[in-house]
């Protein structure tokens, strides 16, 4: 609620949201709080700064500093996501077992599905990571993670016989042989 | 563990198909005929005016009472085949019909309005010659066997027996009739062939011989043939060399009298044996003195004994067929005569005046395509003006029964040769017109971008008026109730239906008589007797062009051989109308060994068929130019076998261009160890979907599946059962090669054999163990295909792995056949007719040489059940639930258009059509489908749909005004 710069003795109560964005029909002021002074853009002249008030904002280098390591620490976090969820897919196929019926194929169908979202969306990660300074580690560490985890699905779909690995699979797809000698007869009528 | 592989086995044959037809099911899709077969002896249930009924004992050994104003039957007795059943005599008195059965075995009697057994006793050994009704003052009570060396007396009522006598020198005489006139005596009529008549009078009461006759005969050799009983205990015998009467009195030691037919005027035809008829309206009583004489073929005499001299009655010329009847007190004689060519006229004329009685004309119109009339029954009945009617029934060379009244209405139709039906096919029906219409737009040749699109228009207006006509009446017979919408097939309407599942069944039976059935309804569309068939012959009946061919018409062609010559004829046919084609069918001069059909068509769409001859050389029908430039560039790759039984040889040949033939390899059985027995080769039009069968590690185990396999099947000579065996070759048809040989010790025949894909199952006899014994023999390739795209029997290097395995099979099997579907795909059944009259479908899957003993996770995924050894009988396989078919010869099936659907036809004694679905019916909807809730549901749920969208668009627009 409280206002950059505001005084701590001007106690403006406001119904105005922290976001600010909405657009309130009323509101009430009883005070005349400096935020409402200010806003008036120095209109009344008995407005009394403090000592020591710029009215120039004053560059944070520290924070800045931490900024750049909280962007990266980000773009970490979103570089070895995929990496992260391998543990916990590799425990939801131990639980969902080889069989197939309705929630094991779920859970295939999404583990998936996901990296093969993510690949797709590839460039837009790669824009999210752009401000990072390790942008193409952080990018192969991504891609490697997505990888991974369809390489998972994969070999659950495997193990679970869904791939069309076997000569069984492609059984039904041969064709009769054709015949090359013309035969028939029987016993003398 | 036991019990978990009990539960899994459970489990599995739980999962498998169960077939059995729903109550309300029966009868929709399936249909039985009985039959009774040929007619021997006939009687009409007489001593009740309103009595419908008729009985009959037939060759076939059946004993039958026919409803008269339907032809149903009432009830049917099947006796055992062969001699042992055979029905030697039928007497009928009031409710009691008396019978002798398996050559003098047995002595029955059977009540006759519901059929039941009345009493049954088994009689003294010897061969069976006469039996007859005695009866004394009016009353009939006992019946008198006549065998070889005795005779004896038995009561009506318990058939306990009231005396038996040795016959006077029966090694020299040889007794051969029986008679009683009622008067307390039983005479037996013997004969020393060439020499005298010997006449053995016993009593009624005691069996003792009253008097024995001796008469001078020189010219006569047999009673039966040549002698009746007339008036007060004449003999009457007529003899052709002499061309004479001659008459004995049975009561006095006299002389024949010998009278002359010249005397009488009259003369017998060139080369005709003449025969005699009388008859005994009353077993209690003397016979009428008024018999007829047959002089000729169709020339028969109406005479009178009168105080010793014979008086004609009346000439009946022509006459085709003569017959007594007795109603009341009142004989007549029915006289059938010949009107023209396809009609008959029957007139009745008193027995004793030889008067024609007012109003009695009848006339039998003789079906186009039908047999002479070959014998007649009568049924006499006195109207109420005390006038005689009359009914007949008429059997026919064909073995057709029909049942006239009068004046000429046809009350109904028995074809009885259906009960001896020898080989079949299935014929798919044409399209419809309309149809048939459109298909023969495209048949013809292009003339003009116009006229095509023309015709083009012309034919889809035609289509278009045909559905709306088609619409029309689906809308005019769903107002109409149920019932009476008639949906009878003729000929004229016969078409294809969605799922080809109506088809024309063409039976060809033993009697020479085609029949064309209507697979849906059992209707007979038409029937066709082939005259002048030899009573041994072998048939093979060839569908050479389908009704694919549109405008060429469907054809069938049948060969006929005559054992005993050799020589064999064509007849083309067109199977849907029966109709003689106009082909021309080649003359075959020489002896025909065995026919071939080749998948080459001629110009007109017709198959190849290859004809062999026993100078090795073949002919082609048709024989146009174009087949036989065909088959000179084929020759090279067609082969054939010919399998000679009797002298245990199996030989291959190679046709050349010449059309003459080469031997190229022989393979010879020593018939004084074996004797083959039959030889089964795949079916021509089966298809396999899979080429191999997935393990349970998910690799392939492919089928060795040889288009040219043959599966021979042999039988020891030597029956002794320590000794006999079975034995099993099969053999590549093209090179002779031996695949593989099996010989099952200690068993005997016979063999029921069904070869298909990559399996042979038979059947046998173990004389070891004194069971029933399927074993079951698989082929397979291995793990890899030689060569996936063609199939020579030449070149093949490796030989199959084989798979047996046998089972005990609790029944004993008459039949047993495969199902066979459009592409292969469904499951196999084995459809087994069973002695007792059922037909049993069995999975194939239990005769699978793969069960393994133990069970394995592997076996479990192939779903294999654990090997037990005996195969169940399960009663919902039974494809024909309470509907017995007795005597099943064979089974036929037939794919329809439907994968899931194999049609079956069961022949033996009567006919039974139904469908089978091995794998249930996974193509087609069930029955009771819910269209109406489905598409409800969808319909709710659509504007479901467009409500919720709406009302989402007025919130959404709501929630943008705030």
């Amino acid at each position: 609620m409280a206002s950059p710069g505001g005084q701590g003795g001007g106690g403006a109560l406001s119904t105005r949201g922290g976001g600010g964005a909405r657009r309130m029909k009323w509101a009430l002021e009883l005070s005349l709080g400096n935020t409402r002074s200010r806003d008036r853009q120095g209109g009344q002249g008995d407005v009394v700064y403090p000592i020591g008030y710029s009215e120039k904002p004053v560059p944070d280098t520290s924070i800045q500093e931490t900024d750049k390591n909280l962007v990266e620490k980000r773009c970490w976090d979103v570089a070895l996501g995929p990496l992260k969820q391998i543990p916990m897919n590799l425990f939801i196929m131990y639980m969902s077992g080889n069989t197939i019926s309705i929630f094991p194929i779920m859970m295939v169908c999404m583990m998936a599905w996901r990296p093969i979202q993510a690949l797709m969306s590839l460039s837009a990660t790669f824009k999210l990571l752009e401000s990072s300074s390790q942008q193409w580690l952080q990018g192969l560490v991504y891609l490697i993670g997505n990888l991974l985890g369809s390489a998972l699905a994969i070999y659950k779909c495997q193990s679970m016989g869904l791939l069309p690995t076997h000569s069984s699979d492609w059984l039904a797809f041969i064709e009769p042989p054709q015949r090359m000698e013309i035969m028939g007869g029987g016993m003398v009528l | 563990m036991a019990k978990l592989i009990l539960l899994c086995l459970d489990l599995i044959i739980f999962c498998i198909t169960v077939n059995a037809v729903f109550e309300d099911q029966i009868g929709k899709f399936d249909w039985r005929q009985q039959y009774v077969g040929k007619v021997r002896f006939s009687h009409f249930d007489s001593h009740a005016q309103s009595s419908k009924k008729v009985l009959l004992a037939t060759e076939n050994n059946v004993f039958a009472a026919l409803n008269t104003r339907t032809g149903e039957l009432f009830w049917r007795h099947v006796d055992k085949t062969g001699p042992d059943g055979s029905i030697d005599a039928l007497l009928h008195h009031a409710q009691d019909a008396v019978q002798v059965v398996g050559n003098g075995r047995l002595l029955r009697s059977w009540e006759i309005n519901v059929g039941g057994l009345n009493w049954e006793i088994v009689l003294d050994s010897g061969s069976f010659q006469a039996a007859c009704l005695v009866g004394q003052q009016d009353i009939t009570k006992h019946v008198a066997i006549l065998k070889k060396s005795v005779i004896s007396l038995h009561y009506l009522s318990n058939g306990h027996q009231k005396w038996i006598e040795n016959l006077p020198e029966s090694e020299t005489v040889d007794y051969q009739a029986i008679y009683s006139g009622g008067n307390g005596e039983v005479y037996a009529l013997g004969v020393v062939p060439h020499s005298h008549i010997a006449v053995v009078a016993y009593s009624l009461e005691d069996g003792e011989i009253i008097k024995q006759i001796s008469v001078e005969a020189p010219w006569l050799s047999n009673i039966q043939a040549s002698c009746v009983v007339i008036g007060q205990g004449m003999l009457m015998c007529v003899d052709s060399p002499t061309v004479s009467l001659y008459m004995l009195d049975l009561h006095v030691q006299s002389q024949m009298t010998q009278i002359p037919l010249q005397s009488l005027g009259l003369e017998i035809a060139s080369g005709f044996r003449p025969i005699l008829v009388s008859t005994q309206p009353n077993p209690a009583r003397q016979p009428l003195s008024e018999f007829f004489l047959q002089l000729g073929p169709e020339h028969y005499l109406l005479l009178q004994l009168n105080n010793g001299q014979i008086v004609t009655l009346r000439d009946f010329k022509p006459a085709i067929l003569v017959a007594f009847a007795t109603s009341g007190e009142k004989t007549v004689a029915a006289v059938m005569s010949p009107k023209n060519k396809t009609a008959c006229s029957l007139n009745l004329f008193s027995a004793e005046t030889g008067r024609r009685l007012l109003d009695t004309t009848l006339t039998f119109n003789m079906a186009p395509n039908g047999g002479k009339p070959e014998k007649l029954y009568v049924q006499a009945y006195l109207k109420k003006d005390d006038s005689v009617g009359y009914r007949v029934m008429v059997q026919t060379e064909d073995h057709t029964l029909t049942f006239i009244q009068q004046p000429g209405r046809v009350m109904w139709i028995r074809e009885e040769a259906l009960s001896d039906v020898v080989t079949m096919e299935m014929v798919d029906l044409p399209l419809t017109g309309t149809q048939a219409e459109l298909e023969g737009e495209f048949g013809k040749k292009a003339d003009g971008l116009m006229s095509m699109v023309l015709k083009r228009l012309s034919s889809q207006l035609i289509l278009l008026q045909a559905w709306i006509t088609h619409l029309w009446k689906l809308f005019y017979d769903a107002r109409k109730p149920r019932s009476q919408v008639k949906n009878e097939v003729t000929i004229e309407n016969l078409s294809r239906d969605e799922f080809n599942l109506q088809k024309m069944m063409v039976m060809v039976t033993a009697s020479g008589k085609l029949f064309g059935i209507d697979s849906k309804t059992g209707s007979i569309l038409w029937r066709h007797y082939l005259d002048n068939i030899p009573s041994n012959a072998a048939f093979k009946l060839m569908v050479q062009r389908t009704t694919a061919h549109f405008p060429h018409p469907p054809q069938c062609t049948l060969l006929i051989k005559d054992k005993d010559t050799g020589l064999a004829t064509l007849h083309v046919f067109n199977p849907i109308f029966g109709k003689t084609s106009q082909v021309t069918s080649p003359a075959l001069p020489q002896p025909i060994l065995q026919s071939l059909m080749l998948p080459l068509m001629d110009q007109d769409y017709a198959k190849v068929l290859l004809l062999v001859d026993d100078q090795y050389k073949v002919s082609a029908f048709p024989s146009t130019k174009n087949v036989l430039q065909q088959l000179q560039e084929m020759a090279s790759s067609i082969f054939f076998y010919l399998v000679d039984s009797s002298q245990g040889r199996l030989s291959g040949y190679r046709l050349r261009t010449d059309l003459s033939t080469e031997l190229i390899w022989e393979v010879v059985i020593p018939t004084e160890i074996q004797k083959i027995v039959s030889v089964k080769g795949k079916r021509p039009n089966e298809h396999v979907h899979s080429q191999g069968r997935v393990m349970g590690d998910r690799s392939v185990l492919y089928k060795y599946l040889n288009p040219n396999l043959l599966a021979v099947v042999t039988e020891s000579t030597d029956m002794h059962q320590e000794r006999s065996f079975v034995g099993i070759l099969l053999i590549d048809g093209v090179t002779g090669r031996v695949i593989h040989e099996a010989v099952q010790r200690r068993a005997k025949g016979p063999v029921h054999v069904v070869h298909s894909e990559n399996w042979v199952v038979y059947e046998y006899w173990s004389t070891k163990s004194r069971r029933n014994e399927f074993s079951v023999i698989e082929l397979y390739e291995g793990m890899e295909l030689y060569n996936s795209t063609v199939f020579s029997s030449l070149d093949r290097p490796h030989a199959p792995q084989v798979l047996q395995q046998s089972y005990i099979f609790p029944s004993s099997i008459s039949t047993m056949e495969a199902t066979l579907t459009e592409k292969g795909i469904t499951s196999r059944h084995l459809l087994i007719g069973l002695p007792s009259g059922g037909i049993l479908s069995m999975p194939k899957m239990f005769l699978d040489p793969r069960r393994p003993e133990i069970v394995s996770e592997q076996s479990r995924e192939e779903n294999l059940i654990p090997y037990a050894p005996e195969l169940p009988i399960r009663t919902e396989w039974f494809i024909n639930y309470n509907q017995t078919v007795s005597r099943v010869r064979g089974i036929y099936t037939a794919p329809s258009g439907l994968e899931s659907t194999c049609l079956v036809v069961a022949y033996g004694l009567d006919i039974y059509q139904t469908r089978v679905y091995p794998s249930k019916q996974f193509d087609v909807l069930k029955d009771d489908y819910d269209y109406m809730l489905i598409s409800s549901v969808l319909l709710a749920l659509f504007f479901a749909t467009m409500i919720s969208k709406r009302l989402a668009e007025v919130k959404l627009l709501n929630r943008a005004w705030r």
